[in-house]
């Protein structure tokens, strides 16, 4: 899967027009000076070879150099980039989860009218704009009562710290994690108070699917025989539904939370946009104006490479939870 | 004698298509809903030019970030442009978009799923391989790299929206006609000497029909709301089109000022129009399966 992107992305950003040294400079600029650009970036040479050299650093984990700005190495931009999304994504999954799943074991178990209500959520919250629902949250928390900030992760007065031990920096660039680890809980405050509305946003978006798919599961496991069964053994009704009916219906949305993923994504592109978080999603969306190939190229292989590895730990957690698919 | 049969036959898969409209029950109210809206926000859409009272690209119309009063009744964005006619207007790229988007969808999408499931073997599997990369890919990269490469015009964003959408189809198609294909009938009518191409049209084809429905009006939605996504960071349509997304990200400039309604009528439309089509597919997944009623 990782092959075919790569292949198919460097293929067409190079096959079609639009030259990002030509983006560089006007029109007018001096060939030779353009040339000597081309050259530098290698975009004179053959393009299979373009494609070999490209394979061949990607091996060792080498993504190439941006072609805008400073021709600084893409991979330590992405890095770099990167936890900011990955504290978005996770804190929003988490909302989602939680939210997705009580709602749904809500709405099934109580049926009637607050069943009706947890499908409209479901319907409701799924056609919603995530960038809307963020203005929206912006508007009430942080410009109505002024709760909260509405964009950024840390505030200007803030330093980020993180800890060290002996000489050996432990710089995780994910701030919730960074605080804790050094003591700073004036920090963790202020990054919690900026990831709220965004990770609010995001996951109560993504929390339709959960939602939906938590509900008809639910419906079809409490109507089980085992769990008739488990009732007339007597056993208290929350026990029924906790443990013997979730964790049954919980299966198949095991399995989706791999696709949700990439869904977790896209909004996490609009999200950082609407936010002002310096994430990937922002950073693959300046590059691409800059025609900057391999930077979009780098976030491309980075994101395929992170969700073929999502849905790895995700079979492997189907596993563990079904133990009829254990050999 | 043949005309009258295949008359029939048609007959029966419209009635098929539309037979969840009829009758009681939840998920009818819900399609009701849907397609009311739906039709709302499209006959919205064809007449703007008779209904909105302004110029929605007029700058300097009225002043700078008005709020709703009798003369604007939306209010007016920073540029002080009527956002009732802004709104009004607002909705024609994007449903375009999203027509032409799942018109392209279908007419790939569908025939590679009936073609590739029906023959089978290495290049259905290749095919499929494809198809779940693209899949489990995030859809909002994959549009943004497109338009990136082909440049901002409708015709390249519908057709971004469509190559991230194909796969929908496909599964769907696929799966569908995979059950469907070791069926005794279908082998019944091999065996009387009915050719490929008419075991899928006549004896597959009207299996698929009710899924393409629901995963259609699903596509319908999220085409809206990627489209909308696409606009608002700027790599949609043009600036200088009036449109929900677009509008968004005007107003949302205008938020630190407490201008709720530069932001509030576009999203709300955005809202409504994916929900409509989310409406229909829900009530009409409802009606064809009986599990989830």
């Amino acid at each position: 899967m990782i092959m075919i992107l790569l292949t198919t992305v460097f293929i067409v950003m190079r096959v079609l027009p639009g030259n990002p040294v030509l983006l560089r400079f006007e029109k007018t600029a001096d060939p030779a000076l353009v040339a000597q650009y081309t050259h530098r970036l290698g975009l004179d040479r053959p393009l299979y070879l373009q494609y070999f050299d490209y394979l061949w650093g990607l091996l060792h984990g080498d993504l190439g150099i941006s072609m805008a700005g400073a021709f600084e190495p893409v991979g330590p931009q992405i890095i770099s980039r990167f936890p900011a999304t990955l504290e978005l994504t996770f804190y929003s999954f988490i909302v989602a989860v939680a939210v997705g799943i009580l709602t749904g074991v809500f709405g099934a178990r109580k049926g009637g009218t607050p069943d009706d209500a947890v499908k409209i959520y479901g319907i409701l919250i799924y056609a919603f704009p995530v960038f809307f629902l963020g203005m929206i949250l912006q508007l009430i928390f942080g410009i109505w009562f002024r709760l909260l900030p509405v964009g950024g992760r840390l505030d200007p007065g803030v330093n980020p710290t993180y800890l060290t031990i002996g000489s050996i920096p432990l710089q995780t660039g994910i701030y919730t994690l960074d605080s804790l680890l050094s003591g700073n809980i004036p920090m963790f405050i202020d990054t919690v108070r900026h990831l709220i509305l965004p990770a609010v946003a995001l996951g109560l978006v993504i929390s339709g699917v959960f939602v939906r798919m938590t509900r008809t599961n639910m419906m079809e496991t409490l109507r089980a025989d085992f769990v008739t069964a488990a009732r007339a053994r007597g056993l208290k009704e929350r026990t029924v539904v906790y443990s013997y009916a979730l964790r049954n219906a919980l299966l198949p949305i095991v399995t989706i939370m791999g696709l949700q993923f990439a869904l977790l994504i896209s909004g996490a592109i609009l999200t950082e946009t609407e936010f002002n978080l310096l994430g990937l999603g922002t950073y693959l969306v300046d590059r691409i104006n800059f025609r900057d190939y391999t930077a979009v190229q780098g976030t491309v292989v980075f994101l395929a490479v992170l969700i073929s590895s999502v849905s790895l730990i995700v079979d492997i957690l189907y596993a563990y939870l079904d133990p009829r698919v254990r050999l | 004698m043949k005309k009258g049969n295949s008359s029939q036959q048609s007959v029966s898969l419209m009635g098929r298509v539309l037979s969840p409209l009829l009758g009681k029950g939840s998920g009818r109210f819900l399609m009701l809903i849907g397609i009311g809206l739906t039709v709302f926000i499209a006959v919205m859409s064809a007449t703007a030019p008779y209904l909105s009272p302004h110029d929605p690209t007029q700058i300097g119309l009225g002043p700078s970030n008005s709020p709703p009063n009798a003369q604007y009744p939306l209010g007016t964005d920073q540029y002080g442009r009527d956002l009732l006619s802004r709104t009004i207007w607002g909705g024609r790229f994007i449903l375009l978009v999203a027509v032409v988007a799942v018109l392209i969808c279908m007419a790939i999408g569908l025939p590679i799923g009936l073609i590739s499931a029906y023959n089978g073997g290495n290049v259905d599997r290749a095919i499929a391989l494809i198809m779940d990369s693209i899949y489990a890919f995030p859809s909002l990269v994959l549009a943004i790299m497109i338009i990136s490469v082909f440049g901002v015009t409708i015709i390249n964003e519908a057709l971004a929206i469509a190559v991230v959408y194909i796969p929908s189809y496909f599964r769907v198609v696929r799966s569908q006609v995979l059950a469907v294909k070791e069926m005794p009938y279908v082998d019944a009518a091999k065996s009387v000497g009915a050719g490929g191409f008419s075991v899928l049209l006549k004896y597959i084809w009207p299996n698929v029909t009710s899924s393409v429905v629901v995963v259609a009006t699903v596509n319908f939605a999220d085409s809206i709301l990627t489209t909308a996504g696409l606009d608002f960071i700027g790599l949609g349509l043009p600036v200088t089109l009036p449109d929900w997304g677009i509008d968004l990200t005007y107003g949302r400039q205008s938020l630190p000022v407490g201008a709720w309604w530069t932001i509030f009528f576009s999203g709300l439309m955005i809202l409504l129009a994916a929900l409509g089509f989310s409406l229909i597919s829900e009530g009409y997944a409802e009606r064809t399966n009986p599990k989830l009623r």
